[in-house]
């Protein structure tokens, strides 16, 4: 059963997946392409300093990325499930109405840590290839809430996609997108080191919000 | 688990909007605040200032004279010598003694401390000039150092260490009897300076080091701190009189200054700081330094003679914006603002503030009630809807915003 | 004989609009039933608990014993759903939707899928949503029966077909569920259609049922009268043995499960001279039409 609901969420996504993997990835690129063009004409002291001393965040072409993978993959994963009322299908499956539900967040949620593990890595790396660990380390502090900014899009995405009354659709849309502004204050790089645990711990509780719609759905509010 | 992540989404509701809110009220609404400018006169010894009444600016003196802004200038010499000097009335003489704009402009000097300047992210990697390199200008070094279990450079083009300098450090920081890692490193890491004087280590077991780079080779002096005295904040200064290295707060927030050559801690009579919520200045001339710590709504100058003993103080209040109308008017809306920028940390957090008037009690209740109808208007059943009521009773307009945007329909 | 589906006292509103109380039905094992109503008469309503996505106000749904609102895994197994329009994953073609159900149901069974499959002219790699509604109706309709499930709710499974793939549709299912045991709850727009199909019918109309009963029994026993009369004859509608009567001009027609006798007796008795008095046949669209009126 596991088999067939991985099937089909991977039939709607793979292309998607894999255009936002790369446009993850082209992001990674242009930011180190960018660094090393700084490094050739300013000498990279100079660099460092600015980095170090002058806010100068290296990393901030990532700021949105992570944000549009989450969205994106939600939007062409439930979409298509609610289009005509497909969800009426998925929940005539015999499994239970959370379970599959479940499966097809599970589903999601180990794509989105996939292709943010792949991005994250890689600019880790390449990070790590052109600067001190202390930048390194500031760096990853101020990209974090951006990648998990990326993880509750793509929850409360699903929850929005998934409710069924158009009124309630603006009114979560409302709520999500003030929330997602917490991840996207201005500040100078490793500013979200108190934060960012907790960001964690708030996105992890939102995480099974598509139940909240899902119920409502199949509870008749539609 | 539908109901669970119900008061999950409310919770996040909640914190969103009362970040939001808040911030849009204060956007639409926000009006600035004036904060008057205190200053003391080394001639008049008398505290001087730029008020704010009825929408416009006032000089007066601390007994309610006012002034022109001529005349005002003229009370404060050591602040306005050029513009006095160019008018053509500026004393040739203070206090008994000859003073000329040389010796003005070398003995003034400023400083301004703000609480974010202490809780702001560490950089770790710090720049180590050359302090005698024979050149005119201070040149950026093509290496960041850091004190981790040892003193090491870190050569920015490869990103590798500079073993060689880093182990002639670490070989002198350790006769030396320095404890790993450095807990602070304070510096003035830019070249725009007069001259670089290098950086001030405190050691894991609370002692200081003057770290230098001399031609080529490292100075590092231990200096003394006394028994039970350890600072939480070092901020070294380039003035150019050179009395001192640095200022620093100590864990008790007293003021202390670091005297160039002698090395000596000296405490500064003052003890109005609050280090994590107050700013402070430090306006130094011939005669005099005028020192002020102010907060919102709250300011505290204290005068000092030039061998920083107190000869005067003065104290000043103004409403804050809590106070004002605006403010009021917020107080009637919102229980709390949650703000996750503060203007007195570069760090990003939950900043949590009860509104200090209760007024919002009055808008809560009616919120109650007004859940209670929508309750029985729905056809729900009320004891099912007790926690929410709670709720919209404990945070207002946000919980209220919060419950009914995630409506509580739940059957058995 | 056991009833496979028993819904008893249901209540519902739609906010305060009420769309039915008190309604009960069973539908018996082995039997297709078929519910008619107007639109807005409580079908959608009806099929909404029945698929467990409504609540209703009370009374409860059960089907093989369990609440439509929490059926197990196992019962859900047992039902093939179609659901109205005959949606399906259109994202995926035939082969994939086919490897995608076989994963949940033991007894899969692709035979008969790739029987009507076989019929279709679609390429292997077409999607369903680029296929035609009567193509789509025979993908839903071969999942359906793939699933070898023990009782279909196909809700308004005619909507959107040729007449030709109506037929085509109606007289495989009937096949398929006598040879099978199979029991059906069927809804549809075109009442015509259901005459072929059906055993039992059930008529809903705003807040009651109009009939239950098997559709032989019914379309034996309603009856329509037609006669001409010059007599105003408005107040014949609130006699008990009139379910309907529509007069225009002279012409009357005339519904009742009472006998031709009967009808003449009550208009000699009353004084009503009428002529030209015909029984007249009915098919079941007729029958619904003479049942829950025109408008």
């Amino acid at each position: 059963m596991i088999k067939s609901i991985v099937y089909k969420e991977w039939i709607k996504t793979r292309w998607f997946l894999l255009i936002l993997t790369a446009v993850g990835l082209l992001a990674v690129g242009n930011i180190f392409l960018k660094v090393q063009h700084a490094i050739t004409f300013n000498e990279a002291h100079k660099y460092w300093y600015l980095v170090l001393f002058q806010n100068q965040q290296y990393f901030k072409g990532l700021k949105f990325v992570p944000l549009v993978i989450g969205l994106g993959i939600a939007l062409v994963q439930y979409i298509p499930e609610i289009t005509a009322k497909r969800i009426k299908l998925t929940f005539h499956l015999p499994i239970n109405e959370n379970r599959v539900l479940l499966m097809m967040l599970g589903y999601g949620i180990v794509v989105l840590l996939f292709c943010f593990a792949l991005v994250f890595i890689i600019f880790t790396l390449f990070s790590q290839h052109f600067f001190g660990e202390e930048i390194v380390h500031a760096a990853l502090v101020s990209v974090t809430p951006w990648f998990l900014a990326g993880f509750a899009a793509y929850f409360l995405t699903a929850m929005i996609v998934l409710e069924a009354i158009w009124k309630y659709r603006v009114f979560y849309f409302l709520a999500s997108a003030a929330f997602i502004l917490f991840f996207f204050e201005k500040g100078i790089a490793g500013a979200y080191a108190p934060l960012n645990w907790k960001l964690a711990v708030l996105t992890l509780l939102i995480s099974l919000s598509l139940t909240f719609s899902a119920y409502r759905f199949r509870k008749g509010e539609m | 688990m539908n109901k669970i992540s119900r008061y999950f989404l409310v919770l996040m509701t909640i914190l969103a909007a009362a970040v939001a809110l808040p911030k849009l009220y204060w956007l639409a609404f926000d009006k600035p605040i004036h904060v008057p400018f205190v200053m003391y006169s080394s001639q008049e010894h008398d505290f001087f200032m730029i008020d704010r009444e009825n929408d416009e600016s006032v000089r007066k003196d601390r007994q309610g004279n006012y002034y022109t802004r001529d005349e005002f200038e003229v009370k404060l010499p050591m602040f306005f010598s050029r513009q006095l000097a160019m008018n053509g009335n500026m004393p040739d003489s203070l206090n008994g003694m000859d003073i000329d704009l040389q010796q003005i402009n070398h003995a003034r000097s400023m400083f301004r401390y703000r609480p974010r300047d202490m809780q702001t992210p560490d950089p770790g990697l710090y720049p180590l000039f050359e302090a005698e390199s024979g050149r005119a200008n201070l040149e950026m070094p093509t290496d960041f150092f850091r004190i981790t279990h040892r003193m090491e450079f870190l050569d920015a083009a490869s990103n590798e260490i500079d073993e060689r300098k880093s182990q002639m450090f670490t070989t002198v920081l350790d006769n030396r009897g320095f404890n790993y890692p450095a807990k602070m490193i304070a510096g003035i890491p830019t070249t725009r300076k007069s001259c670089d004087e290098g950086y001030f280590v405190v050691d894991n077991e609370d002692m200081m080091y003057h770290v230098k780079l001399i031609r080529g080779e490292p100075y590092i002096r231990k200096i003394e701190v006394p028994e039970g005295l350890a600072f939480k904040h070092i901020a070294a200064v380039d003035f150019m009189d050179k009395k001192y290295y640095c200022y620093l707060i100590s864990e008790e927030d007293d003021l202390y200054i670091l005297t160039q050559d002698l090395y000596e801690f000296i405490r500064w009579p003052f003890d109005a700081l609050k280090a994590e919520t107050d700013e402070l200045r430090v306006y130094g001339n011939l005669f005099n330094y005028t020192v002020q710590t102010r907060r919102p709504g709250y300011m505290k100058v204290v005068a000092l003679d030039n061998k920083y003993n107190k000869v005067d103080e003065y104290e000043k209040t103004w409403p804050v914006s809590s106070e004002t109308k605006q403010g009021k008017i917020a107080s009637f809306i919102f229980p709390a603002e949650l703000r996750l920028s503060d203007s007195t940390t570069n760090f990003v957090d939950f900043n949590f503030e009860l509104m200090k008037r209760l007024n919002w009690i009055y808008l809560n209740i009616v919120l109650v009630i007004l859940q209670i109808l929508i309750i029985r208007r729905s056809k729900l059943k009320l004891n099912r809807n007790i926690l929410d009521l709670v709720i919209v009773g404990v945070t207002g307009i946000f919980g209220f915003i919060a419950v009914n945007f995630f409506q509580n329909k739940f059957f058995d | 004989m056991n009833n496979v589906i028993e819904c008893k006292n249901l209540t519902h509103y739609y906010g305060n609009k009420l769309v039915y109380e008190n309604l009960n039905f069973n539908v018996r094992e082995g039997s297709i039933l078929g519910l008619l109503g107007k639109n807005g008469a409580g079908k959608t309503t009806t099929i909404n608990i029945l698929h467990g996505f409504l609540q209703p106000r009370e009374g409860e749904c059960l089907i093989y014993g369990e609440n439509t609102q929490n059926l197990s895994p196992h019962t859900k197994s047992r039902i093939g759903f179609l659901i109205e329009g005959h949606v399906q994953y259109a994202f995926m073609d035939i082969h994939q939707i086919e490897k995608f159900y076989s994963g949940f149901y033991p007894n899969w069974n692709k035979e008969p899928y790739w029987e009507l499959m076989s019929k279709l002219k679609v390429s292997p790699n077409q999607k369903i949503s680029t296929m035609s509604c009567g193509q789509r109706s025979q993908v839903a309709l071969g999942l359906i029966l793939a699933q070898e499930p023990d009782l279909l709710i196909l809700d308004d499974f005619s909507m959107g077909l040729d007449p030709g793939y109506r037929r085509l549709f109606i007289d495989y299912l009937r096949t398929y569920a006598k040879a099978e045991n199979k029991t059906i709850f069927a809804t549809s727009h075109i009442v015509q259609d259901m005459e072929r199909l059906i055993d039992d019918v059930l008529v809903m109309d705003y807040n009651r049922v109009l009939a239950h009963s098997p559709i032989d029994k019914f379309m034996t026993g309603f009856k329509q009268f037609r006669f001409k009369t010059k007599i105003e004859i408005a107040g014949l509608k609130n006699e008990a043995f009139v379910v309907n009567l529509e007069k225009a001009k002279n012409e009357v027609e005339l519904y009742t499960y009472e006998s031709e006798d009967f009808v003449k007796d009550f208009l000699n008795k009353n004084g009503i001279q009428f002529e030209n008095f015909s029984l007249v046949p009915m098919g079941l669209e007729d029958a619904f039409i003479g049942l829950t009126g025109k408008y």
